[in-house]
């Protein structure tokens, strides 16, 4: 860092004029004793004297009125506390992210929708009254399929969602039909007519993708403990902010009222942003009974109730000349919303991947989101990319192919420097060309069909497939991202920071940040997080947004730290604070750099019973440049054309996120991403009955989810390069490796045994289809 | 979507409440003794109780886990008479006279064993929701092969899910110790 760009509220700190100490190193993430000792408290290990247990009711309809509830016996079984339904609460409105959601409508719109919920002194009990609880239902035709739903004469599906401009998730207008706020998106540039008239070819084709389940080891758990006053949850999700704020609202109560916990959470990969459903139920339960209650959902509940990875359907037709260049692109892609999603500011993210990745002169992509009476969607590790990303990179395989180009050379040949194509808006920084070099470099492309001759022999056929991407994860709005960092008189650290480390050792990396920026050793800094009490408003722990958000934030409230610091130390070394520099613990003259003396002694400085506190605050980004993170990917897969299995061998994965802060760290998302994106495209296939809408598989047997021996060898490789607006140019890592992972498997299996699939999950039984072994 | 015909009986509550409670049976209180850990803990219990159950609510021994609470995650894993089970589908009642060994009595003290450090060291975790049962189940591993394959390694764990995906890393931990690697 040369100039100080940082993307912080008022003066940027000036950039460190030293070497890194701290960042950059395979630290140990500081939570890892409880983890491994078994002491980690997860939600669901609370017990608080006199807690009840929460189970809620669920429809077991895709779309019914209900004409009466009857919980009187449930009411007068012996043991329970409180019972809620639309009897006691028929207008409340729940809010997920701040989206108002109806809580419990007279119309329930899929099957597992919320009908009632009970408190009582124990889980037996509880369920014993689920079963006394008598409802009416008048059953209504369903909509299932998001083309059948856009017909003029299909059902309408009552969605949960309830328009709200004022948030920018939720949407803005009721649905015309079953479409979302009545309108589609799209995006177009140039002249599509004529750029398909300059094609040599034009390939047309339709990618389907299937619902994803985020199959969080924890299911979801909250402890809520309501004193007449004030609540205290203790929860599993993402953001504690995000929950606190759609509690209060919920509730009706102040947010300094709702005091949200997390010590240790079991998963979230996007599912736990924002309070979901099940806690507004348990809250409101704990309110009425006067006591803690304790919520724990099913395994089964776990899939039908929480929102998960849309499923798509895209048209895609593309145009390109014999020399590889790219003429037109027009698409169409088709979203299923279910009954509610956080659609509102996932808007364009699905087609925008197609719409810059590449330059094409002439666009036109549309989407459209349809509601239907299929459960919630919403959040999931890179929810809109993955898709997107695999219906253009399986595309651009098949353009290659067909005008006989190496794959790679046409990605290579339409590289797009502009962040937008139109306006030519630059990025702050891009070297997709370096990652694509050496993800395929590591997995010896050039050499690619080196298998060809063992191919023609046995079932057994091997290839190599690649794929591109972009990412978001520099910072998005609602915007407000601040943390403290607290120096104490016995030397120690404190960083406050409103987030959660959901496992991506988010704690550990604002702890480095902040020790790096002080100068002192990571032992001594503490992070304090999760936990609205004595932090400062953050952004919840999803789309990737953790470094880049709170990174600036904490590298300034640390700087801010320093400065205090050097006030107090500068006289003592007869010097100006101006001149102190401190690194690994030691504050030194850097003029005469024997005048030190260390950290611990600096800290004696601070006047009896007080410390140094000082504020950092993120900015939003600018608007005149674009902010991307971008990567590649490699594999190499074995099909067995017999069984249809595909198994993957090796991937190599190159992500570009301007600095490594935590090598270990960021290796491991590069390993968690690609396993979960193996799930996603081999695996993890939801089945729905056509004509109930009732999930068949809701369980870890039959929704598979991918085990030890499912995992490839995985080389992950940090592409960095300076970009300056964030903390140490560090951006995101978490989502962006399950990005490409379907699409160069998808290549690799063409590569392989000659077959195009354009429909995920990539399942043995699809494989055999498509080599015409299997009906 | 494929359509297997009416499926309505089978979404009765029953599926959306716990199966595995043995809610229809009458509650009887036992007195047990269980072995846990070396420690001898003589508790009444509901017999209805699974193992992970009356560590959990009433041993308070909350590091065991679980995921799904039916033979299907692994997450509750623990050792059981040298074996690894799953503690969400075994009875408390039977586990007396057994020895039981939970994620508690992997340290002495504060002193962490190498497996532990083998983790820590690897970044053998992420959220560590797993964390217990793999640690489980690469002890109970590591007592059959103390010189395990990778492949053996990625077998003796395959009975428990990692969402997070840290299972590269939980590999090379086991590895790393079984090469008596670690140096923490
Ligand atoms: S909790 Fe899933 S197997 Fe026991
Ligand atoms: S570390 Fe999260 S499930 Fe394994």
């Amino acid at each position: 860092m040369t100039e100080a760009k940082l993307l912080v509220q008022g003066i940027p700190p000036e950039p460190l004029d030293r070497p890194f100490t701290v960042i950059g190193h395979s630290i140990s993430r500081i939570d890892g004793v409880e983890k491994v000792s078994g002491t980690a408290e997860y939600a669901g290990d609370i017990q608080l004297p006199n807690m009840l247990c929460a189970k809620i009711l669920r429809c077991p309809h895709a779309h019914a009125r209900i004409l009466k509830i009857d919980t009187s016996k449930a009411e007068a079984l012996p043991g329970v506390k409180a019972v809620i339904s639309r009897n006691n609460f028929p207008d409340w409105l729940t809010y997920w992210y701040l989206i108002p959601q109806f809580a419990f409508p007279e119309i329930v719109s899929y099957v597992g929708q919320e009908v009632a919920a009970v408190a009582a002194v124990d889980i037996d009990t509880a369920e014993r009254a689920l079963k006394l609880i008598e409802v009416d239902y008048q059953e209504l035709p369903a909509v299932f399929d998001p083309e059948e739903a856009l017909k003029p004469t299909s059902q309408k599906v009552t969605p949960l969602d309830v328009p709200d401009s004022t948030c920018p998730r939720a949407p803005a207008a009721w649905p015309v039909g079953n479409l979302y706020e009545g309108k589609t998106d799209i995006h177009t540039r140039g002249d599509i007519a004529k750029g398909f008239q300059d094609a040599d070819v034009v390939i047309e084709e339709v990618y389907n993708t299937s619902y994803q389940f985020h199959a969080t080891l924890q299911t979801r758990s909250s402890v809520i403990d309501w004193d007449g006053e004030n609540m205290t949850v203790h929860d599993s999700c993402q953001g504690v902010w995000q929950v606190s704020q759609d509690i209060a609202k919920s509730l009706g109560l102040p947010m300094e009222k709702v005091r949200v916990v997390v010590k240790y959470q079991g998963g979230g990969f996007g599912s736990k942003a924002g309070a979901q459903r099940y806690l507004h139920y348990a809250s409101r339960l704990a309110m009425m009974a006067g006591r803690p209650v304790r919520i724990e959902l099913t395994r089964p509940e776990e899939f039908i109730s929480h929102p998960h990875r849309h499923a798509t359907k895209t048209y895609l037709k593309m145009g390109v000349k014999r020399d590889g260049t790219l003429t037109a692109m027009e698409g169409r892609s088709i979203l299923n919303l279910g009954v509610g999603s956080t659609y509102g500011n996932q808007k364009e993210k699905l087609i925008e991947t197609a719409f810059e990745l590449y330059e094409c002169p002439n666009v036109k992509l549309e989407q459209v989101a349809v509601y239907t009476n299929t459960p919630l969607t919403g959040y999931m590790r890179s929810v809109m990319r993955a898709i997107g990303d695999f219906f253009l990179e399986a595309h651009m395989d098949r353009l290659a192919v067909e005008i006989g180009m190496d794959p790679l050379d046409l990605r290579m040949k339409n590289y797009a420097v502009f962040g937008d194509q139109v306006k030519k808006l630059p990025y702050s920084a891009k070297n997709l060309d370096k990652c694509m070099k050496i993800s395929t470099d590591a997995i010896d492309w050039k050499h690619r069909d080196r298998f060809v001759e063992d191919n023609k022999n046995g079932p057994i056929k091997r290839g190599i497939g690649m794929a591109s991407y972009m990412y978001d994860g520099v910072g998005m709005a609602p915007f407000k991202a601040s943390a403290d960092v607290v120096i104490k008189r016995n030397g120690t650290v404190e960083v406050l920071a409103g987030v959660v480390d959901i496992g991506g050792g988010q704690a550990t990396m604002m702890a480095m940040l902040a020790a790096e920026e002080l100068g002192v050793n990571v032992n001594s800094v503490k992070t304090v997080w999760g936990d609205t009490g004595p932090t400062q408003f953050a952004p919840g722990t999803h789309a990737s947004r953790m470094t880049a958000e709170m990174g600036p934030a904490v590298v300034q409230a640390a700087a801010n730290a320093r400065k205090k610091l050097f006030e107090l130390t500068a006289q003592r070394l007869s010097a100006e604070p101006i001149e102190l520099r401190s690194a690994l613990g030691k504050i030194q003259v850097s003029r005469d750099q024997q005048r030190s003396m260390s950290f611990e002694e600096a800290c004696q400085l601070i006047p009896d019973g007080e410390e140094i506190r000082a504020s950092g605050s993120r900015k939003p980004n600018p608007k005149d440049i674009v902010f991307h993170t971008f990567g590649s990917q490699a594999c190499e897969v074995e099909v067995n054309t017999d069984t249809g299995a595909v198994r993957v061998l090796r991937v190599a994965s190159a992500h570009e996120l301007g600095k490594v802060l935590n090598p270990k760290l960021v290796d491991s998302q590069h390993y968690g991403g690609i396993i979960m994106g193996i799930g996603y495209t081999l695996l993890e296939d939801p089945e729905f009955d056509s004509k109930t809408g009732i999930m068949l598989n809701p369980d870890l047997h039959q929704y598979r989810i991918p085990t030890s021996l499912e995992v490839p060898e995985i080389l992950p490789f940090n592409i960095e390069a300076p970009d300056p607006f964030f903390a140490y140019s560090a951006k995101a890592v978490g989502e962006a490796p399950i990005v490409p992972v379907a699409p160069s498997v998808r290549n690799a299996i063409y590569h392989a045994a000659g077959i195009w699939i354009n429909s995920l999950p990539i399942t043995p039984d699809a494989v055999l289809k498509a080599l015409g072994k299997s009906k | 979507m494929t359509s297997i015909g009416e499926l309505r009986l089978h979404m009765e509550p029953k599926t959306l409440v716990d199966e595995n409670r043995h809610q229809n049976q009458p509650r009887r209180v036992r007195r047990i003794v269980l072995s846990i850990n070396g420690d001898s803990h003589s508790i009444e219990v509901d017999a209805r109780s699974t193992l992970a159950e009356v560590l959990r609510e009433n041993l308070r021994m909350t590091g065991t886990k679980l995921g799904c609470n039916r033979s299907e995650c692994g997450t509750c894993t623990l050792i059981m008479d040298g074996r690894t089970v799953f503690s969400c589908t075994i009875l408390a009642v039977e586990a007396e006279g057994k020895c039981i060994e939970t994620i508690e009595g992997l340290a002495s003290g504060s002193d962490l064993n190498p497996l532990q450090k083998a983790f820590i060291k690897n970044d053998a975790l992420q959220c560590g929701y797993c964390i217990p049962a793999m640690l489980m189940a690469a002890t109970a591993l590591l007592r059959v092969k103390m010189e395990p394959t990778e492949d053996d390694v990625r077998q003796g764990i395959a009975g428990v899910y990692c969402r997070c995906g840290a299972y590269p890393n939980i590999v090379r931990a086991v590895l790393d110790v079984s090469r008596g690697q670690v140096d923490c």
